[in-house]
């Protein structure tokens, strides 16, 4: 293959430890580690990058088996937070940083990024946007085989940041090289990610397409970090008609049958808030096989949206548009129809 | 700017400088008095003497090579100690302030024992060499670096933590290897740091005396040439000397520090 391949790495490093991690992904994607702070995102990436050696396992990068290789001979583009960039040198002078940028790659590089007017400035002069440039050039001129992004937005304030983000989405898509990207924002992996892998404690809770992972996470941990806001402890009733009907308290839910497994009694029923809707009324809709009348228990704002917590007897969580809310006159106490299509409803083992 | 502050009264603020003053002017006083001791004839005087010349720039010279050494065997270790843990850290570090603590007359004392005529270094190198630590400048530069190091050692090493280790990782990641990210990255940034080391280096072995006069009388600097002038002829021509080289010290430390810190360009330093 001639992506990146991870095999096997496990490091320990007394206080923190990385166990058997193994994924890989194409030259040209961009690969999210998704986790909380402390689960080993960084350790990972420098474990990558080479500043520390693993105990096991084996990191390829583009067929070329960079695990003994020394950080200087890997060809890694490593992309920290603030982008750390030479403070003593100017925008051109960190540019040719790297023994590999010859005068000619340089320019390009430069030309590509649109920094020709910048090249005397001194990093503390230039803007966010022009910091990622920078850093992203200054990466490029090494001709890097693999970038590696550490939380690079997150000092950022939320609207540089999202600017920031569709402007490396954009140049990460039209460079083709491959980037490993770690976060603790669903949000920047939902963005920026071809496949997704979710970190924990040191050891992959789950790698997949986002919305595999946003839609079947693995387990709770996963579930309860991609947002998955309401986990309802339920019991398999039957299994047939393609649909999972299980008990929920005194209620009955019904899952698409995706090929649960038949011995399976107790699940955790995974809905996120987006898949839950609200209505006036029941509707006659046979496609929606969960309808409930709920009471409204508590709302919060979440910027553009509403977070409704409901009681439908269990406890359940959806979010609303204004105008929804206005419609549906959504205060603590209203009562209204909650209807869950019986796609949505995801099943994890408990 | 200091941002102002309302925390503190104005009547602490007050009292503290009014007792913060007396400490200035303790300072001051005494070298304001030791100028106005002094006639444009007599400093004339003493600068016309041939010795004190010669001790004065045996000073500066002996210094300067004194912080050249402070340099190049005091960053090595300030990098160590501001990158790297390791067992017996702590004691390092104390060995490092050491001089600072020892009196310098006894620090003159042990450095016989080691660069003497018959010291474990001194006798050696005299016999293989010729070259003799006693009597020339071999022994004031000794007795310089000994009571000065540290300053070197303890400054650069804040220079070299003030490196954000991402950098030298970053600059890792870009091919260069680790001596390169030394040269390219880290000593650059380090700058400051190491220079501020060197002239505190430089401007403490101008003033030595204790060490220097126990380790090597002759050839005198300049410190010693004024206790000298002071024995032999009493207040007059020592003090028209000290009155000098004060100004010529001051002079280069000012000089230095400008060096050091002056060239501060609008949005970061050179």
């Amino acid at each position: 293959m001639n992506g990146i391949v991870v095999k096997n790495i496990s490091l320990n490093l007394g206080a923190f430890a990385l166990h058997d991690i193994s994924f890989e992904f194409d030259s040209g994607e961009t690969f999210v580690i998704l986790g909380p702070s402390g689960a080993g995102k960084s350790v990972l990436l420098e474990t990558l990058a080479g500043f520390y050696h693993p105990d096991a396992g084996q990191i390829r990068i583009g067929g070329r088996d960079v695990t003994t290789m020394p950080p200087e001979a890997r060809r890694i583009g490593f992309m920290f937070q603030d982008y750390a960039l030479f403070p003593h040198l100017t925008v051109m002078q960190n540019v040719q940083f790297p023994q590999r940028a010859d005068p000619s790659r340089v320019r390009e590089v430069l030309a590509r990024l649109g920094l020709e007017h910048l090249t005397d400035r001194k990093p503390v002069n230039l803007s966010g946007g022009e910091k990622q440039r920078v850093a992203l050039a200054r990466a490029l001129a090494a001709d890097p085989a693999l970038f590696l992004f550490d939380e690079p937005l997150s000092a950022l304030d939320a609207r540089t940041r999202d600017t920031l983000r569709e402007e490396l989405k954009t140049l990460l898509r039209q460079l083709g090289v491959p980037a490993i990207y770690v976060t603790h924002d669903q949000a920047e992996a939902l963005v920026l990610a071809d496949r997704i892998a979710v970190l924990r404690d040191g050891r992959l809770q789950q790698t997949g397409r986002p919305a595999e992972v946003f839609n079947a996470p693995a387990n709770e941990f996963v579930a309860n970090f991609v947002g998955v806001e309401t986990m309802l402890p339920a019991q398999i009733m039957k299994v047939s008609d393609n649909f999972v009907s299980m008990t929920v308290g005194d209620k009955t839910l019904y899952a698409l049958d995706r090929g649960v497994d038949r011995t399976l009694r107790s699940v955790l029923a995974c809905i996120r808030p987006e898949d839950v809707a609200l209505s006036h009324s029941p509707s006659s809709d046979a496609g929606a096989r969960n309808q409930f009348t709920a009471r409204v228990v508590s709302v919060s704002t979440l910027g553009p949206l509403f977070k409704i917590a409901l009681d439908a007897g269990f406890p359940l969580v959806a979010y609303a548009a204004k105008q929804l809310y206005l419609d549906l006159k959504l205060s603590p106490g209203a009562s209204v129809t909650a209807s869950i299509d019986a796609t949505a409803i995801h099943l994890i083992a408990r | 700017m200091t941002p102002k502050t309302l925390v503190p009264s104005r009547g602490l603020l007050l009292t503290f400088w009014l007792i913060g003053g007396i400490l200035l002017a303790f300072i001051l006083i005494p070298l304001l008095q030791l100028y106005a001791a002094q006639t444009p004839a007599s400093l004339a005087h003493v600068a016309g003497m041939a010795e004190v010349r010669d001790a004065i720039w045996l000073s500066l010279v002996a210094a300067f090579f004194t912080a050249t050494f402070a340099g190049i065997f005091g960053v090595p270790l300030a990098y160590l100690l501001a990158r790297t843990a390791f067992p017996g850290k702590a004691l390092v570090e104390v060995i490092v302030d050491l001089p600072l603590a020892v009196p310098h007359t006894v620090a003159g004392i042990a450095l016989l024992f080691v660069f003497g005529r018959t010291g474990v270094i001194g006798g050696p190198v005299s016999a293989l060499t010729g070259f003799q630590f006693w009597g020339t400048i071999g022994g004031v530069v000794i007795a310089m670096l000994y009571v000065s190091a540290p300053y070197t050692v303890n400054a650069a090493r804040v220079g070299f933590e003030s490196v954000d280790p991402r950098l030298e990782k970053v600059a890792r990641t870009l091919g260069a290897n680790p001596w390169s990210v030394f040269r390219r990255v880290t000593l650059p940034l380090a700058r400051r740091g190491i220079l501020t080391g060197l002239t505190l280096t430089y401007a403490r072995s101008i003033s030595e005396f204790g060490a220097v006069i126990i380790l090597t009388y002759y050839p005198m600097t300049a410190p010693v040439k004024i206790y000298d002038l002071f024995l032999q002829f009493g207040l007059g021509d020592s003090s028209a000397m000290a009155a000098l080289y004060l100004l010529v010290a001051l002079s280069l430390f000012i000089l230095f520090r400008h060096l050091a810190y002056g060239r501060v360009v609008p949005g970061g330093r050179q």
